[in-house]
């Protein structure tokens, strides 16, 4: 067992020496505001790794698309004629125009406003005015010429990821163990699927994006941070005095990382505590659907365990009934984008789910507004260079390995935060997304 | 009963009475000023606060940034209260101009009021909100007026938007 590190602090590291920042227990302050950081995080992170970028739902039909950013590159995610979701770098291959500039809508093909070629949403261009003045060498090569696809698009139960990297790990690699949050949120889907079109809060934080990432599985803020929701407006769900509760805070491996309540609610045996405590009188259609489904005994037991509480690596987080995703901006700006994970057809659920989500989530909501405010102030202290280390040493001698990850029956442990920062530094060391057995 | 007029609806009448214009008035400067179990204090038992997310939007199956029915119109007036909503603790200072009003609709005892807004926020720095706000104002059988629906539409609904957790 080791003692808290008490050494006096040294001089500041090389900047971009990562091994130097991130020692276990301990983070140097300078990850949150240090450009130099920040630009390594696109490099390495945003443009080499796996990017959340958008779910399926949101384009059903051929044609649909929206537009997303993945480190600061615009792309559109769309669904061509033949069906195949397509995540392509939204810039016109001819002079470097933005080519599509809503943020959803439906067209087999874009036309660019600049001087007019016209590209299929599949990426082939198709149309190029005025094609005299072109020579027949040029001619012959335009089949060659066409939006750029992300090198890599891959997906997992309607979840769509991209790598603008053509070699590194696969999605199945970089998921690791984090599909099991997949999972347990599309267990609570008679037939597995979601609809995730009810519209994005956008959310603007003065907080560097890691803050807004790894504070949705902190599970020591909640009584201090919003304590004003537990004294003025409700009690939480179940206690946030860690000795109290069964639930564990779990470092899954791959940067991913959660806050699970399950054996907190199977310990109550009770359904939908994780929706307000509803009763299922009130949601009949939705259980008669689930029960159909999956049987009665499976959809008890999805109905009590109830969704995920998971970050997964690096800019999606499974918000129980809420998908947020997370774009860094600056080093201390962020946009989080929130939208409630519905399920098809169910709309007497889906309706309670939306005033959920604007109850607690966004810029108005009573739990995300305060989350934002102390991130933002996490950002102004952190302009106080001293002392030079965050300290993460809570619960650090009662983590526990297993099958599942490190896990920390202690709720505050930052179990989680200790596993994020762990594969940051490997990957901001270049060392995760080319390790050996990736494939090329 | 007629439907409320659109947010951009055309104007029916041109006289409003100076008492709503004055309860409008009022409602804008009790959120000016934090004076938070006042401003609760204004709206009627059906009352919903609503900021969509989109001018067109159906709050039944689009998602809003706020849309507060009576009961929760109370917990975000207790949360702001609690002196721990850290968000507006500080409370923000703000002053707020409402200006280009006009009566959009009238039923028996409502009446519908648009009017464009301009908000200057002070925190951490100066932020300016703007756009268009509906009210709709019933008349209780004593004279009296209760805010019965309040919709901002902001300008940038959009998005980004920063920390909205005061009455905006
Ligand atoms: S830049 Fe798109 S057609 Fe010229
Ligand atoms: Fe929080």
């Amino acid at each position: 067992m080791t003692e808290l590190d008490t050494r006096p602090p040294e001089a500041a590291p090389p900047r971009t020496d990562v091994d130097d920042l991130v020692q276990h227990d301990r983070v140097h302050g300078s990850v949150y505001t240090d450009p130099e950081v920040f630009e390594l995080e696109m490099e390495q992170i945003f443009r080499r790794g796996w990017v959340y970028v958008g779910h399926e739902s949101e384009v059903p039909e051929p044609g649909d698309y929206v537009t997303r950013r993945i480190g600061g590159q615009p792309v559109i995610l769309t669904r061509g004629k033949d069906g195949v979701v397509r995540v392509l770098m939204n810039r016109c291959a001819h002079r470097g125009n933005r080519l599509c500039n809503a943020e959803s809508g439906n067209s087999t093909t874009f036309r660019c406003p600049y001087h007019g070629w016209t590209f299929n949403n599949d990426g082939s261009l198709v149309g190029v005015p005025m094609r005299t003045g072109y020579d027949k060498e040029f001619l012959a090569r335009r089949s060659e010429i066409g939006l750029a696809p992300t090198a890599r698009t891959d997906s997992y139960r309607g979840f769509v990821f991209a790598s603008l990297a053509a070699e590194g790990i696969t999605l199945a690699e970089h998921l690791g163990r984090a599909t099991t949050a997949i999972d347990r949120l599309l267990a609570l889907s008679p037939d597995g699927r979601l609809d995730l079109r009810a519209g994005w809060m956008k959310h603007q934080h003065m907080s560097n994006w890691k803050m807004v990432m790894e504070n949705n599985v902190d599970g020591y803020h909640a009584l201090f941070t919003h304590e004003s929701v537990y004294s003025a407006v409700r009690e939480a769900k179940v206690s946030h005095v860690p000795s109290k509760v069964e639930v564990c805070v779990r470092d899954m491996g791959d940067g991913h990382s959660e806050i699970d309540y399950s054996a907190e609610y199977t310990r109550l045996d009770e359904e939908f505590v994780w929706f307000g405590r509803a009763p299922r009188a009130k949601l009949p259609n939705y259980v008669a659907a689930m029960e159909r489904a999956h049987g009665p005994a499976d959809t008890h037991r999805a109905l009590v365990v109830g969704p995920p509480h998971t970050l997964i690596f690096p800019n999606l987080f499974l918000a129980e009934m809420n998908i947020m995703m997370v774009e860094p901006i600056a080093p201390g700006e962020t946009v989080a984008y929130t939208t409630p994970a519905l399920i098809p057809g169910q709309d007497e659920l889906n309706g309670r789910m939306l005033r959920r989500t604007e109850g607690a989530m966004g810029p108005a909501g009573f739990l995300i507004a305060d989350d934002g405010e102390i991130g933002a102030r996490n950002q102004l202290g952190l302009a106080a260079r001293k002392p030079d280390w965050i300290v993460l040493a809570r619960g650090r001698d009662t983590d526990e390995a297993d099958e599942t990850g490190l896990v920390n029956h202690d709720k505050s442990a930052e179990t989680p935060q200790r596993g994020w920062w762990a594969h940051w530094a490997e990957v901001l060391g270049g060392r995760y997304n080319s390790r050996d057995g990736a494939e090329s | 009963m007629t439907e409320p007029a659109a947010a951009t609806g055309t104007p029916v009448d041109p006289a409003l009475e100076p008492d709503v214009l004055a309860f409008l008035h009022l409602e804008a400067r009790l959120a000016d000023e934090a004076r938070y179990s006042e401003w609760e204090s204004l709206w009627a038992a059906d009352g919903v606060y609503w900021v969509p997310m989109g001018p067109d939007h159906d709050p039944r199956v689009n998602l809003s940034y706020v849309y507060d029915n009576r009961k929760r119109i109370r917990s975000r007036v207790a949360q702001l209260n609690s002196g721990a909503r850290h968000s507006q603790t500080p409370p923000s200072v703000m002053r707020r101009l409402l200006t280009n009003v006009e009566v959009l609709d009238r039923g028996a005892d409502t009446v519908t009021v648009g009017a464009n807004f301009v908000l200057y926020e002070y925190r951490h720095a100066l932020t300016t909100w703007a756009g268009r706000v509906v009210h709709t104002v019933r008349r209780r059988p004593d004279g009296s007026l209760e805010l019965v629906a309040k919709t901002v539409h902001l300008v940038n609904a959009g998005g980004p938007v920063p920390t909205l957790a005061f009455l905006i």
